[in-house]
């Protein structure tokens, strides 16, 4: 069987040649229909590797066999923006390599580059342009979808698929893969999932989980979208070091918790976010408790956002640093039922005003924020137009000044850390940094020197006295 | 210029040539900067803006180590907050010593019994002192920058640049300002005083005020992001925030109302309040000025 595959692609590539000529750039040839896929693999016997050819393969191509089909020499599935470009119909199927692009854009029939309707499917290193949807798994357990790059057609958010779609595929792999411009990478109804190092930007929801039981989420970076994780009804899921920054949208959370039980949320980097942790009623069942340890959540405009009814959290060991309000309650309210401590070790946050006298790291003060600006901000969202001014500043003064006017603080940690946890440090990376700011300042100093040499010395701008050039 | 008179045994008996305008108005400009240099007020402004600055700097970037992720961001925003209190009150007392300090000393009708215009002695005097302020501003942000680019690398250069670039234009139009007061003044004493009183105002009564009438008269986003966009000190803030995040979403529902219905021209039209900033007190300050006696 190996003999006559190996005979079969040894003869498929030499009528490529003798077509073609010398091995010519992929766009020299003309497209051919996708058809000529279909008959390769008609004779290819199941388990094969097929090699195509360099070349545009146009249509709609439906793979019923467990074959291996090899993109690598240059080739591209042009759907001609009609359906899915390539249908996976059987087990076992790998595609990799290829360039898949132009799938329809029907909203209704939801057409993808590659759907996957079978199990054992290994999708790898593909390149996937201009296509609603991008990789799309229906029913198809213990897939492996790694290192494919997605961007989807150029529309507005809203009307856009998914980039990748995991819909009731029990124990699969999403890895290395990057997500551009899409609307999220989407997981349903699919549990023991491994989702690692994965890159989602300028999409809706980076990685979303909807009843998805039983997850790890490892590694990604989610920057640019509009929520980084979100999780909905999915229970004991993990997320460990991922990087989530820049998640701004309407609501641009880096991690939404949503009715999940058991989410244990560890090392996480959450930078610059609108909200850096938002948590919706989680955990909802009695027993069942949320932990976030040693994440670093800074420079967001709500470091973490609850709502009131929010209990049975446990916060420990994580890093709050200069996030414009530290913790919040959505609308009014307190978080007074989640625990800010855990066996005598709380968190570092960036405006704890106490002391440590006994130098054991954990300050002897507990930590109760009270902001009148932020209490303000809870019932008027308007007043947000303020932040950074003065105003804001007299404001808090004032409630300093007068205790009466002081707002019950949203939390008690009673072991507040007085340094920042070096665990919590070590999940962000620092970004390379060029000089240029040191050249920037050189210039500024340059041009007031400069501007006091010539206002001082410039004959025409001499002093009055002299009199005026004739 | 009177003081060159021409030699008895000229042929051509001359009156004293009238210099151009434009050429009067840099030589006041030359003086007043010259006079700027020399005096306590600029040394100490200077001085205390660059340590603010530094301190700022230092401050925002001490709780990350040298982690410069979003260091900027921080030290923008603790930047802004000292920019909003210190250069207004500079440039309002620079501007308000100004006309009222030659008017106390005596030198004003000096200065105007030489051939030129009131409006060229005036300008002058502006110009000087602008140019006085911004490099005040770029000592302060200059040292100020080596800081971060020691500490954090070079993470936002051009948001620190147009920093730079709006604070200056801020100073201008508050020097504006701080120089009509100087006209309407005829002591020293009254024109700080009112230069005080009106940064007091923009500074915090104005922002207070109208977070009072959002609260009580339920403003729209609108209305409240249009009267904040009034106030110059908000307009400074709000188009720095712009250039650094490319939107106003930071603040909250009035930010991204702005953004999201005057989109690409939102800088420009808070930089036109400050420029309105600008040029409104100073043509009037013109005006009152030609129109006034000198004493």
């Amino acid at each position: 069987m190996l003999a006559t595959a190996c005979h079969l692609i040894a003869s498929v590539v030499a009528v490529a040649a003798t077509a073609q000529g010398p091995p010519a750039p992929q766009q020299a040839s003309a497209p051919q229909p996708v058809s000529v896929v279909e008959r390769m693999i008609d004779r290819a016997a199941p388990g094969d590797e097929l090699r195509l050819p360099a070349g545009v393969y146009q249509g709609n191509l439906v793979i019923r066999k467990p074959i291996v089909l090899d993109g690598s020499a240059g080739v591209v599935f042009d759907g001609l923006g009609k359906g899915t470009v390539i249908t996976i119909a059987a087990e076992g199927v790998t595609v990799r390599r290829a360039t898949v692009r132009a799938s329809g854009q029907d909203v209704a029939s939801e057409p993808a580059a590659i759907f996957v309707g079978a199990g054992r499917a290994v999708i790898e290193s593909n390149t996937i342009q201009d296509a609603l949807f991008g990789i799309d798994l229906r029913d198809a357990p213990q897939c492996r979808v790694r290192g494919n790059t997605v961007r989807s057609k150029p529309l507005d958010p809203e009307r856009r698929g998914d980039g990748i779609r995991v819909w009731s595929s029990h124990g699969t792999v999403v890895e290395d893969n990057v997500v551009n411009d899409a609307r999220d990478m989407v997981f349903w109804y699919s549990e023991d999932l491994r989702v690692t190092r994965n890159t989602v930007t300028g999409s809706r929801y980076g990685l979303h989980f909807m009843y998805s039981h039983g997850s790890v989420l490892d590694g990604n970076t989610l920057d640019g979208n509009s929520v980084g994780v979100y999780l909905m009804y999915s229970n004991r899921i993990t997320l460990r070091g991922n990087h989530l920054r820049n998640n701004r949208g309407a609501s641009g959370y880096g991690i939404g918790i949503k009715d999940c039980d058991d989410v244990t949320i560890l090392k996480n980097a959450l930078l610059a976010n609108r909200v850096g942790v938002f948590i919706d009623n989680s955990p909802t069942s009695i027993g069942s408790t949320g932990l976030f340890e040693s994440n670093l959540i800074a420079f967001n405009q709500v470091g973490l956002l609850a709502t009131p009814s929010t209990r049975s959290n446990v916060f420990t060991g994580n890093a709050f640093i200069e996030n414009e309000e530290p913790a919040a309650a959505h609308g009014r309210g307190r978080l007074m039922g989640n625990d800010f401590a855990r066996n005598g070790v709380g968190n570092y946050w960036s405006d704890y005003a106490g002391f440590d006298l006994d130098q054991d790291g954990i300050g002897d003060v507990v930590h109760e924020p009270q902001s009148l600006f932020g209490a303000m901000l809870a019932s008027e969202p308007n007043l947000r137009l303020f932040v950074h001014s003065p105003a804001q500043q007299a404001v808090e003064f004032t409630a300093r000044a007068l205790p009466e006017l002081r707002p019950e603080s949203t939390l008690i940690d009673p072991a507040p850390l007085v340094a920042v946890p070096q665990t919590a440090l070590a999940s962000a990376g620092v970004p390379a940094g060029t000089n240029r700011m040191a050249w920037l300042a050189g210039a500024m100093l340059a041009g007031a020197a400069a501007l006091i040499a010539v206002m001082a010395t410039h004959p025409s701008l001499g002093p009055i006295s002299r009199g005026a050039p004739a | 210029m009177s003081t060159i008179a021409a030699p008895a045994s000229a042929v051509v008996p001359t009156r004293p040539a009238t210099p151009k305008p434009l050429s009067c108005v840099a030589r006041f400009a030359g003086r007043e900067f010259r006079d700027a240099l020399a005096s306590k007020w600029f040394l100490l402004y200077t001085v205390a803006f660059t340590v603010l600055a530094v301190g700022v700097s230092f401050l925002s970037l001490s709780g990350v180590g040298s982690h410069g992720f979003a260091g900027f961001g921080r030290t923008a925003a603790g930047l802004l907050n000292l920019v909003m209190l210190v250069v207004p009150l500079m440039a309002l007392t620079a501007g308000a010593g100004s006309i009222a300090g030659e008017r106390e000393r005596g030198t004003l009708l000096y200065l105007l019994a030489q051939p030129v215009s009131r409006t060229q002695v005036l300008l002058g005097k502006h110009l000087g002192l602008s140019a006085a302020l911004v490099c005040s501003l770029c000592i302060g942000f200059g040292v100020s920058a080596g800081v971060l680019a020691w500490r954090a690398g070079g993470v936002g250069v051009g948001a620190f640049a147009m920093l730079v670039a709006f604070t200056s234009l801020l100073a201008v139009s508050m020097l504006s300002v701080g120089v009509l007061i100087s006209v309407v003044s005829r002591r020293t004493a009254i024109s700080t005083g009112l230069a005080l009183f009106v940064w007091l105002t923009l500074v915090f009564v104005s922002d207070l005020g109208l977070m009072a009438s959002s609260v009580v008269f339920k403003l729209r986003v609108q209305e409240l992001f249009g009267l904040a966009s009034l106030n110059p000190l908000q307009a400074f803030k709000m188009a720095v925030i712009v250039n650094m995040n490319a939107s106003l979403d930071v603040l909250g529902p009035a930010g991204a109302y702005a953004s999201q219905t005057l989109g690409g021209s939102l800088p420009w039209i808070l930089a036109s309040s400050l420029v309105a900033w600008t040029l409104v007190p100073l043509g009037t300050a013109v005006l009152l000025f030609e129109k006034r006696g000198s004493v």
